[in-house]
Parts: C-alpha cells; structure tokens; sequence
C-alpha cells in the first residue's frame, strides 16, 4: 500500500471524527498537527486508533501514547512501518 | 424538598428484584453479603483470570493483615484499574481503614503531597509506579509500602463498619477550582452504590466491563461497586484501545460509559459497519458530562438503552437517574431517596442527604455549604410537575470535557505561566469552527523577556515554547489550540482576569 493510499483511508477515518464532515479534509496536508490543527482529544485519539487498526489490521503496540503523534505524517509513518 | 422516591422506582423492574435492593450502612455489610451469597460466582476478570467473590474475599483478608485493621487509618492506593486495585480496595475499606484513591497518572511530587494532604499512614502500590514513591521514601519512611499484589497467608475477618465510618477519599476538582478529596462515609457509599441499581428491568448478575478508572467516583460507585452489590462480573478492560476486543471476549450487558466514548463507538459502529458493542448489551449508563439526546435515539434503535444520570462525587456519584431516557431525554432524571434539594432563587442546587459526603479534607471548606448544611452543587437546575430533574446551566469555573473529565483551568495554567516570557494565561474551552469543543489556551507574553528577539518572530516561539509544555501534560489537560494575545486580558476591579465563559 502506497503512502497516498494510506493517507487516504486515513482520511476517511477522520471524516467520521464529528458528526458532520470536517471541513477541508481533503485539503489536509501530512504536516498537520493533531492538537492544533485538528483539535484532537483524548477521546479522538482513541477513537483514531481503534479505527485504524480495524481499517488496517495492525495493532499499535501498548505503550504508544498520543505524545507519538504529533502530525498526521507520523501516523501515516507508524502505518507504514505496522504493514511492512 | 425531602426525597423519599424509593418506590417511584418499583415499576422499572419485577418485584423480587426490586426487594433484593436494600439499603446498607457499610461496605463490610454488603461484602458479608456478596461473599455468603455469590460465592462461586465471578466477581471479577482481569488479564485473562477470573477471580470468584470468595477468591477475592480470600486476597482481600490478606490485605486487611497487610494493612492493619487495628486503629482505622488512611490508606492509599496508587494503581492502574486492576484486580489488585480491587483486592486493596476491599480489604482497606473492610478493615475499618479509609482508602485514598490516587491516580495513577500523577507524578512523585504529586504522590508525595497526596501523602501529606491526606495523612496517609500506609501507601499500596502497583509495583510498576514504585519509581513514583522515591519523595515519599525519603521523606516519609514512616509510611507502610506495601506493593499492590501481595498476597499474605494470615487472614484476618471482615470488621463491622458503621455509615459514619470514613470509607474513601476521592479525587475531585470540587467547585472552586483546586484539585482536593472528598471524604465519603461508608453510609454515603452504600447510598451512591444502592442508588446505581434503580430504573433497571435486569440489574442483578450482570457482567459489566470496567473502561472508567477507579479512581473517578463514577468508575469506584456505579462501575465497581454496585456490580459487586449485584452479583455481577467486572471485566476490567486495561487498555482502553482494546475495548472492542475485550468486548468481544466478555460480552458485556452493562457498560458505563462517558457520553464521548458512547459517542465514539457508535462512530466506529457506523464506519465498520456492526455493533462494536456487542449483541448481548442492553443498557449503557452514561453521566459525568451531558448526554445529547441524539444518543439515546441512536442507541435505541440498536436495542440498547442508553440511561442518563447525574452526580458529583461530592454525593458519593449518582444524585438521579433517568429510566425514561427515551421519552424524557433531557432530563438527568428522578432523584434518588434520602436526599434533601434545596433549589436557589439563582436556580442553584444545594443538597444534604445520606449520599452527601463529610467534607473536603486537607484545603479550607469555605462556602461549600449553606447555613443549614447544604452542599452547594455550583449547577442550575428545574424540576418538572412530574419530579424529573433538569441541569440548565452551570456556574462553576470547572471544564467538564466531552469525555467526561473535569479539568480545573488555574491548575492547567501554572505549566504555562512557567516560562519568564509568559504574563499570564487562560485556559478555556472553545468551540472549533465545525461545533468540536476543546481547550484552547491564549498567553499575553511578558515583553520584557522577549526584547533580544525579532517581533516578528515571537509568537512563533512562544507557540513552539508551550506546544512542548502541552505535550508533557496528562492528555485530558492538553489544549487545541494556542492564541498569543497582543493585548492584556479584560480584569475584575480586583484586578483578576475575567473568565471566558463561552458555553
């Protein structure tokens, strides 16, 4: 799976994260942050990983924290490295 | 208005489950009675064993050697959700002792000063957080380490308990900002832990699965305690990432959640396609922050009962709940008995009942209570001609986030007014563009400090100053966004900064 391809259907994940779609997600860049920029909680962090290991089927290892993340890149990085 | 709605209650199951509710006056009670009746029956699942009421009375009779039950004293708990933690819980609060329930999130110096603030005498342990008890070594040798999963052959009984008996200290950011203890007796405990069985169909024997942590009065009361109560099995789930999974495997018919993850998995259930609850679920019990009533519409049409309640931890948890969730959404539901609501010309709400608990312990008390004893909620509230109970506001400064958790601002901003170049700071909450709430943060910086530096470039800095400071912060402290303001904060006569208060 390309990088493109993974941000993608990571993109269709977070689309879910509100009840009504976020605005510009498609124009979301891998530099966003999750805190500033997306307005991540902790409750949407978790919802993101449930999500992705669902939509990928990989685990994140326990000790991952959302202090791992700081951009939507290093997600998509840690993905990669899962489906290596 | 004095409550007694017992029997208002009576309609929502058959009558012998509702004549196995009765009131007791201490967790000992109710623990003689768990052991001699649900002995062989699961009491509680964790990391893949299970551990039967009697296994657990057996560890928990361990405990009480362990700690002492001689001259009741403090004790601490500093443990990740476990059955450890519930092994020590029990066996404290049997023992006559009173248990301090620590987060286990906070660090050595906070450790250390819970220590101090609650006169703990003997401190247990998960043995993984020990490097969390290096202050207290050396500064308090005195206090009794006992690591949370000893066991010990000397068992000593359950001991008699009165409802005056301090039973627990619990965890609140109270209503006037500080983080402090509760003190709730153990007849406020029994009334907290009874009051979670009304409004159901099925509350006995039930298997509940644990995502709250223990200690929050909602994970303690509602979650551990009255499944305990009921002869229920808890699995304890210890990763939420893994809720789904440990779904799957325990097929739990009663979860209490916050309204943000019966949000979130319903989020899910509609990305994937099935319910990631579980087929055998029938009833969420959701409380801490407000319920939208498009939950309850939603997860009715899945087959599930979604119940609202409302309580603080100050009242030993749930103050009302609400069985008609579906027809009255709004509402947080009928109060529970032998509690006693004053409501203010303001629309405050003050209470004093058994639920209530006996004060804050180690900061001042001033002005939490009426003249009468009345404990002051900081809520707005109306009841309906029908008795149901309705928060129309709040008027405390405390951020109840969408996930439930209370965040007191002043606490949050000392990591940010840190930095010599930071004047002050505000954390709030705020609404993003499309509805999402969150903290944010705005700084007016300290010029003096930033001189040497372009002006150009230092709300960059500033910006990337505090993002690290965020990121070192419990996740449920950390704000969204980061303003820097040019100008001051608008101030009170007395010079404190006015509060935003946007919702």
């Amino acid at each position: 799976m390309t990088r493109q391809e993974i941000f993608n259907r990571l993109k269709g994940i977070l689309v879910l994260t509100d009840d009504s779609s976020r605005q510009g997600i498609d124009d979301l860049e891998e530099s966003a942050s999750l805190m500033t920029d997306l307005g991540f909680s902790s409750v949407t962090m978790l919802y993101m990983v449930i999500a992705i290991e669902e939509e990928f089927g990989i685990r994140f290892d326990d000790n991952i924290g959302a202090a791992d993340f700081e951009t939507l890149g290093d997600v998509i990085s840690y993905i990669e490295k899962k489906l290596a | 208005m004095k409550f007694d709605t017992r029997e208002l209650f009576r309609k929502y199951c058959d009558g012998e489950t509702f004549d196995r509710i009765v009131e007791m006056d201490s967790v000992s009670e109710m623990w003689q009675r768990c052991v001699s009746e649900y002995g062989g029956r699961i009491a509680v699942s964790d990391g893949g064993a299970e551990h039967t009421y009697s296994e657990l009375e057996n560890d928990a009779a361990g405990f009480r050697t362990l700690v002492g039950a001689g001259e009741p004293k403090r004790v601490g708990i500093l443990s990740a959700n476990s059955y450890d933690f519930v092994k020590a819980y029990i066996g404290t609060v049997t023992s006559g002792n009173c248990a301090v329930t620590i987060p286990a999130h906070l660090d050595a110096a906070t450790v250390f000063g819970c220590c101090m603030m609650f006169d703990i005498r003997v401190l247990v342990y998960q043995p993984d957080l020990a490097d969390k008890l290096e202050i207290v070594k050396l500064k308090r040798p005195d206090i009794k380490l006992i690591p949370a999963d000893s066991l010990c052959g000397e068992k000593t009984g359950i001991v008699a308990c009165g409802p005056q008996t301090p039973c627990s200290i619990v965890f609140t950011g109270g209503t006037t900002g500080r983080s402090k203890g509760a003190l709730l007796s153990n007849g406020a405990v029994m009334q907290g832990t009874v009051n979670g069985c009304y409004g159901y169909p099925d509350v006995f024997f039930q298997r509940y699965l644990l995502v709250l942590p223990l200690t929050h009065v909602f994970g303690l009361i509602r979650n551990l305690l009255t499944s305990l109560y009921t002869g229920s099995a808890l699995f304890i789930c210890r990763n939420n990432k893994d809720m789904f999974r440990d779904i799957a495997v325990f097929r739990p018919t009663i979860m209490v959640m916050v309204p943000a993850l019966a949000e979130m998995a319903l989020t899910l259930s509609k990305k994937f396609g099935r319910n990631m609850l579980g087929d055998d679920l029938k009833c969420i019990i959701c409380g801490a922050a407000m319920v939208s009533p498009f939950l309850i519409r939603e997860y009715d049409k899945i087959g599930v009962k979604l119940l609202e309640g409302y309580g603080l931890t100050e009242t030993a948890n749930l103050v009302s709940g609400n069985p008609e969730s579906l027809s009255k959404p709004e509402s947080v539901g009928i109060p529970y008995p032998n509690q006693e609501f004053r409501i203010t010309g303001q629309g405050e709400l003050l209470i004093r009942g058994k639920n209530l608990m006996d004060g804050y312990v180690g900061v001042p008390e001033d002005g939490v209570y009426d003249d009468d004893g009345f404990f002051k909620t900081g809520d707005l509230v109306r009841l309906d001609d029908e008795g149901f109970l309705y928060i129309t506001g709040r008027i405390k400064e405390i951020i109840v986030l969408p996930s439930g958790e209370n965040v007191s601002p002043a606490e949050v901003e000392t990591y940010f007014n840190a930095p010599e170049f930071i004047q002050d700071s505000q954390v709030f909450e705020d609404e993003t563009e499309d509805g999402q709430r969150i903290l944010a943060l705005e700084v007016v910086p300290r010029a003096t400090e930033l001189l040497d530096m372009e002006p150009a470039a230092r709300a960059g800095y500033i910006k990337e100053e505090l993002e690290k400071i965020n990121r070192t912060l419990p996740s449920f402290w950390r704000v969204s966004r980061i303003t820097v303001r040019d100008s001051d904060f608008e101030r009170t006569p007395a010079m404190k900064i006015k509060r935003y208060k946007k919702f």
